[in-house]
């Protein structure tokens, strides 16, 4: 039986307590009540909070450095501006993911403006620019005016000086008169396609991928990185010269790495330092 | 004591139940009387939160605000709603009196004869929605530096007018933005062409810059720059503050568009005011500076490691690590900024960093990771004798 303090003692027991005490308990024998499992229940609770808590307070993160660098003939170059995704978990466990990025069909970006039926002054200015979308460069006025004019700028400036009333707002923004599928819609194609892998790679590690772009040099950090196994991956082939190179790679982060000193190497052709290698495959004919 | 018959028990029970219902009414009745009354409202104050005024925003705003060239250069909302946005519910409160106190919102004046408004948005009233942007997402559009092309291409990209490119410009070239973001090449002459071609006119990519160029100096901190230091525009970068950023691509059809408000702007929880007093740790550190060769223009990403993962701008940190420093001021024989102040702090432990702190940084600890890669054991200031 548990003891009441007596009247007018000006004890008064905790209202949360008595009432975890009376969700749980039952009678005992002797017709006491017991209260000794829950606060048993309560300590082990509070133990394992606090070994948890400790755990994550010293429980060191890594760090994977990223060096893409490319092989196109004779000379090498670092592979700027590409996302490359971090997925949780082996290669093997990852499989499904990487299968179906392989499934997806590839079609070049001349290719997809082609049969979109944009203007080769289109296809070609995004070219020049290896832009996906018109949104990578600036819509200067030569483009809009003159000879090297590309017809769908000239319909939506012209769009725009209507809408707006003024020449330089026609031209700055230009974009918003464009036909969306020849605004970006390759990027968009591509967008989509990542998306359903990345929600894909997410149900198979429950944990949401980590991506990061490389900067002009090639470089790219993926940051405070549980230790443990991942995939490396570009996830959708990247247009490399002539071909197409698709990357699903193995790495280990260990406890504490904060590789400065190495960094992971990436490549489409393999070398003693290079960690990653690209699958290759020519770019598909396109079929218009 | 007889037991009761079953009549008995349901007669009790009834008596039971009732009993409980007046009790209860009882006290229902008892705490609607002690209620408090309802604060009065403050109509001098308009608030978003309030229920009535969560309808779609073109329900009041105008978008664009009419005569929009005679208060901006693009079309923007530029301007509170007008009076029929009010009225429609406080028919009252707008005729109350001579002065009715509603008019405060947007009037500077409570005045009919004066139809001055308060600059819009009204920068003494504390912020109600926090932006959401997809920061990854507009980083994956903006160009790609790397270029490459044909001869004629680069002509295409450089403008007819620019002068033509040396003879010795191979047919297919490769010109890429070196480390440190000027163009290299296999060909020093065609690397000097590109170069001094860039000066006259280069091609605009969109890059980090649309949004993040060089700005004006931010008013200090409320205590003051720490030891009186005085930064330089050269050290800030902007962050888009109107609607020009996004509507340039935003106007129409690529949503979200401006007539979808609540696709950037979203109610905060409570108001706040937005904080412009920057927080830097290197308050030396200068963008646009490096010594007369510019050293830090370069990639934003090379030293901004995290900012190509992050999904939205909420929590977004420079996160710069030492090592985008190290690669220059820690290199032996060559320039040893970092190693030497370590090296000061092993002799005095009272020493303060300068050469990229301020004192309020620069007293500190150095952290690990300044040891690690001047190869040195981590220590503590109270630690050195």
């Amino acid at each position: 039986m548990e003891s009441v303090p007596p009247r007018g003692s000006g004890w008064v027991r905790s209202l949360v307590y008595r009432l975890v005490c009376k969700l749980r308990i039952h009678p005992l024998p002797r017709g006491g009540t017991d209260c000794f499992q829950v606060r048993l229940l309560m300590l082990m609770l509070s133990v394992l909070f606090l070994t948890q808590l400790g755990n994550s307070q010293t429980q060191p993160t890594g760090v994977l450095r990223l060096k893409v660098k490319l092989k196109i003939g004779e000379s090498t170059k670092s592979l700027a501006r590409k996302r490359f995704y971090l997925l949780k978990g082996t290669l093997e466990q990852n499989k499904a993911v990487i299968d179906a990025a392989e499934q997806n069909p590839y079609i070049s970006r001349d290719c997809f403006y082609s049969k979109l039926g944009a203007s080769q002054q289109l296809i070609d200015w995004l070219k020049a620019g290896d832009c996906e979308s018109v949104y990578c460069r600036e819509i200067e006025e030569e483009f809009v005016n003159g000879p090297k004019a590309v017809p769908e700028f000239v319909t939506a400036y012209a769009a725009g000086e209507r809408e707006f009333g003024q020449s330089n707002i026609g031209r700055k923004w230009l974009t918003n008169n464009l036909p969306p599928p020849l605004r970006d819609g390759f990027y968009r194609d591509r967008r989509n396609a990542l998306d359903a892998l990345l929600k894909q790679a997410e149900m198979v590690s429950g944990v949401h991928p980590l991506s990061t772009m490389t900067d002009r040099n090639g470089t790219a950090y993926f940051t405070d990185l549980e230790p443990g196994s991942y995939v490396l991956t570009s996830l959708l082939p990247i247009e490399v010269g002539e071909s197409l190179d698709t990357w699903n790679c193995k790495v280990q982060i260990k406890p504490g790495d904060i590789a400065t000193e190495t960094p992971y190497q990436v490549s489409n052709k393999e070398n003693r330092l290079v960690k990653c290698v690209a699958v290759e495959k020519p770019i598909p004919v396109c079929q218009k | 004591m007889t037991p009761m018959t079953s009549r008995q028990q349901k007669v009790l029970a009834t008596l039971c139940v009732a009993v409980v219902a007046f009790l209860n009414m009882g006290s229902q009745r008892q705490s609607s009387r002690t209620r408090p009354a309802p604060a009065p409202v403050d109509y001098s104050k308009f608030s978003h939160s309030t229920k009535k005024h969560q309808a779609a925003c073109d329900t009041c705003h105008k978008i664009p605000t009419p005569r929009w060239q005679q208060t901006s250069t693009y079309p923007d909302i530029k301007d509170y709603p007008g009076h029929d946005a009010c009225v429609s519910c406080h028919r009252t409160q707008f005729f109350k009196g001579a002065r009715p106190v509603i008019c405060s919102v947007c009037h500077v004046k409570t005045s009919p004869r004066d139809e001055a408004r308060l600059p819009f948005r009204n920068p003494g009233v504390k912020l109600e929605f926090t932006i959401e942007f997809t920061h990854d997402r507009h980083q994956d559009v903006i160009a790609l530096l790397n270029f490459r092309g044909s001869r004629a291409s680069l002509t295409a990209i450089l403008g007819a007018q620019a002068s033509p490119p040396p003879a010795s410009f191979p047919a297919t070239l490769e010109l890429d933005t070196g480390r440190r973001g000027r163009l290299r090449s296999q060909d020093s002459d065609l690397a000097a062409h590109a170069r001094r071609r860039s000066d006259d006119k280069l091609p605009t990519y969109n890059n980090c810059e649309i949004c993040h160029s060089q700005r004006a100096v931010p008013p200090p901190p409320a205590a003051g720059w720490a030891d009186g230091f005085q930064p330089k525009p050269e050290t800030f970068k902007s962050i888009p503050s109107g609607h020009d950023s996004c509507f340039n691509c935003h106007w129409k059809s690529q949503q979200p568009v401006a007539t979808n408000c609540a696709g950037c702007h979203k109610l905060a929880p409570s108001t706040f005011t937005s904080v412009t007093a920057p927080t830097r740790i290197s308050l030396k550190f200068m963008h646009e500076g490096g010594g007369a060769k510019q050293n830090h223009v370069a990639d934003c990403a090379s030293c901004h490691i995290n900012i190509t993962k992050s999904a939205s701008v909420r929590g977004l940190k420079p996160d710069v690590p030492i090592t985008a420093c190290s690669e220059c001021h820690a290199k032996t024989g060559v320039r040893e900024d970092l190693n030497q102040e370590l090296a000061a702090i092993d002799k005095n432990k009272a020493f303060v960093c300068t050469y990229c702190h301020t004192s309020n940084v620069g007293s500190l600890d150095p952290p690990a990771s300044h040891y690690l890669i001047t190869q040195r054991p981590p220590l503590q200031r109270k630690d050195i004798k």
